[in-house]
């Protein structure tokens, strides 16, 4: 396998006791490209994103990144996950620490960076994404959208090539939705390779190159999504995209 | 203010009636125990203050030796009570299951026989450990196994969405473990550990079975010595001057805790 491409999935199944999540999952993503994964709740777009930093672990295939394959046995997981960020959609900041800690601590602890340039690249981080005042705060005084965007500084602390976002709209209010999605826009614009999990049509269109629409374990469509919304050929994704884009 | 549909002049019935039953009480026993036979007898054998000046300085010289016992002890059983929650949690199932038969079966055995088993059973196989030590060994065994539960369920209460933020930042299992679940754990735990504390306090006495010379044991020596229960009640004393204070700190530290959530 080459470096060509950021992200490569070859035949990925995964499977929970008896239930297969991932029925043979193949796509592969551009770097700087920004890749927007739709699908009905249980269709297992989020387990295929915690596949892509090995939180799950593949019951068979491959997951390539960077040409490097991560379910390989004996690979340097910890090493492999610095390059790819992840933001959750329970924002999981660390409770006990800082805005400023919790964007530092893994710099400083993992990567060994100098606790005085750790916190200057971390303020420059927060400034970016509109947070700087809060350097201080702890993440129980901020609002959801805030925990958010120090979630999203806190995975670009690390430096990383890929971003995986999953469903990190989706418990947020409506009003701070967009807080959050701004940022995400600049980061696309900067070139950041992107998987983005979401029910944010709008977002999709906007900064998606590419839309891939999961349905049962499996890409039931692919391409633009513009032409996906508009004309979407499958039976389940004409339906599942009526619905949504009903409420537009 | 009302409280629970009480208005003021009930509350102030109520006041002067506790009071007066209070007195009653207390009228009563003084009565009792100064006028009665039975009740004379009574006080001469518990708080008799001749006995007590002569014997408190010796048994409270055991406070020294109970304390340094439970502190010390405290010391080990926290690192090791740790050390098997950690075991105890490992996804290394053999591991995991002795850690399991450990904390079970020491948990199911009294505290005086496993201090019986470690002072003579360590003699018998050549190590002659002072009393003081085989008590260190023999509390932190048995508490280990309370604590590592104790730990357990403090690490087992952080989300698991923090293991995972940790672990997708690139940090190992026991980075994360340090830097992010411990000290979120070990905040919820600090109250219900500081009873642990309280209650191995009190079961260091225990110990005196081996004949370490603490507080009871010294309690009971002068008992023999002075035919009278009243060195007892002074050792209890010893215990309470600690363990009271110790209780109203929990207690403070619990409500801070909770109102920081």
């Amino acid at each position: 396998m080459s470096g060509e491409y950021m992200v490569e999935i070859v035949d990925l199944h995964k499977r929970f006791g008896f239930h297969e999540v991932l029925k043979g999952v193949n796509l592969k993503v551009k770097p700087s490209e920004v890749l927007v994964v739709v699908g009905p709740s249980g269709s297992g777009k989020s387990t295929m994103l915690r596949c892509v930093n090995g939180l799950e672990h593949a019951t068979s295939g491959h997951v390539f990144i960077e040409g490097v394959d991560i379910t390989q046995h004996g690979i340097d997981i910890n090493a492999m996950r610095q390059k790819v960020g992840i933001v959750f959609q329970s924002f999981n900041l660390f409770p006990h620490l800082t805005v400023l800690r919790n964007v530092t601590l893994a710099p400083v602890k993992v990567k060994k960076m100098d606790a005085a340039e750790a916190e200057e690249k971390a303020l420059r981080l927060l400034e970016r994404v509109g947070l700087k005042e809060k350097a201080e705060a702890y993440p129980a005084h901020l609002s959801g959208g805030q925990q958010q965007r120090v979630a999203i500084a806190r995975a670009l602390a690390m430096d990383p090539d890929l971003m995986l976002f999953d469903e990190v709209t989706s418990a947020l209010d409506p009003e701070l939705v967009k807080e959050v999605l701004d940022v995400m826009k600049d980061l696309a614009r900067e070139g950041m390779t992107m998987m983005v999990v979401t029910h944010e049509m709008g977002f999709a269109k906007e900064v998606g190159d590419r839309l891939i629409f999961m349905d049962d374990g499996v890409i039931v469509e692919e391409g633009p999504p513009e032409d996906i919304f508009t004309n979407p050929r499958s039976p389940r994704a004409i339906d599942f995209f009526s619905k949504i884009l009903s409420h537009l | 203010m009302e409280v629970m549909g009480i208005n003021g002049k009930t509350r102030i019935a109520l006041w002067v009636i506790g009071i007066v039953a209070a007195a009653a009480l207390v009228a009563f026993l003084a009565v009792f125990f100064t006028r009665f036979e039975a009740g004379k007898k009574f006080v001469d054998e518990f708080f008799n203050w001749r006995v007590f000046e002569k014997t408190m300085p010796y048994v409270a010289r055991g406070l020294w030796v109970t304390v340094k016992l439970a502190v010390i002890s405290e010391v080990c059983i926290l690192a090791a009570g740790l050390m098997v929650a950690m075991v105890r949690i490992s996804k290394v199932k053999p591991f995991r299951f002795l850690a399991a038969v450990y904390i079970d079966v020491i948990r199911g055995m009294p505290l005086l026989l496993q201090i019986f088993i470690v002072y003579f059973g360590l003699a018998y196989m050549g190590l002659n450990l002072s009393q003081f030590v085989a008590g260190v060994i023999a509390l932190t065994i048995c508490y280990a196994a309370y604590e590592a539960e104790i730990f357990r369920a403090g690490i087992e209460s952080i989300h698991k969405g923090q293991m995972e933020a940790a672990r997708s930042l690139g940090m190992g299992y026991l980075k994360a473990m340090r830097y992010v679940i411990l000290p979120q754990a070990i905040r919820n735990v600090i109250p219900p550990l500081s009873n642990e504390f309280i209650a191995l306090l009190k079961d260091t006495a225990l110990v005196a079975t081996i004949g370490l010379a603490e507080v009871f044991f010294r309690g009971r020596e002068m008992m023999g010595k002075y035919a009278s229960v009243t060195p007892l009640m002074g050792a209890a004393l010893c215990y309470l001057i600690i363990t009271l204070p110790l209780m109203r700190l929990v207690q403070y530290m619990t409500t801070r805790l909770s109102m920081k959530d």
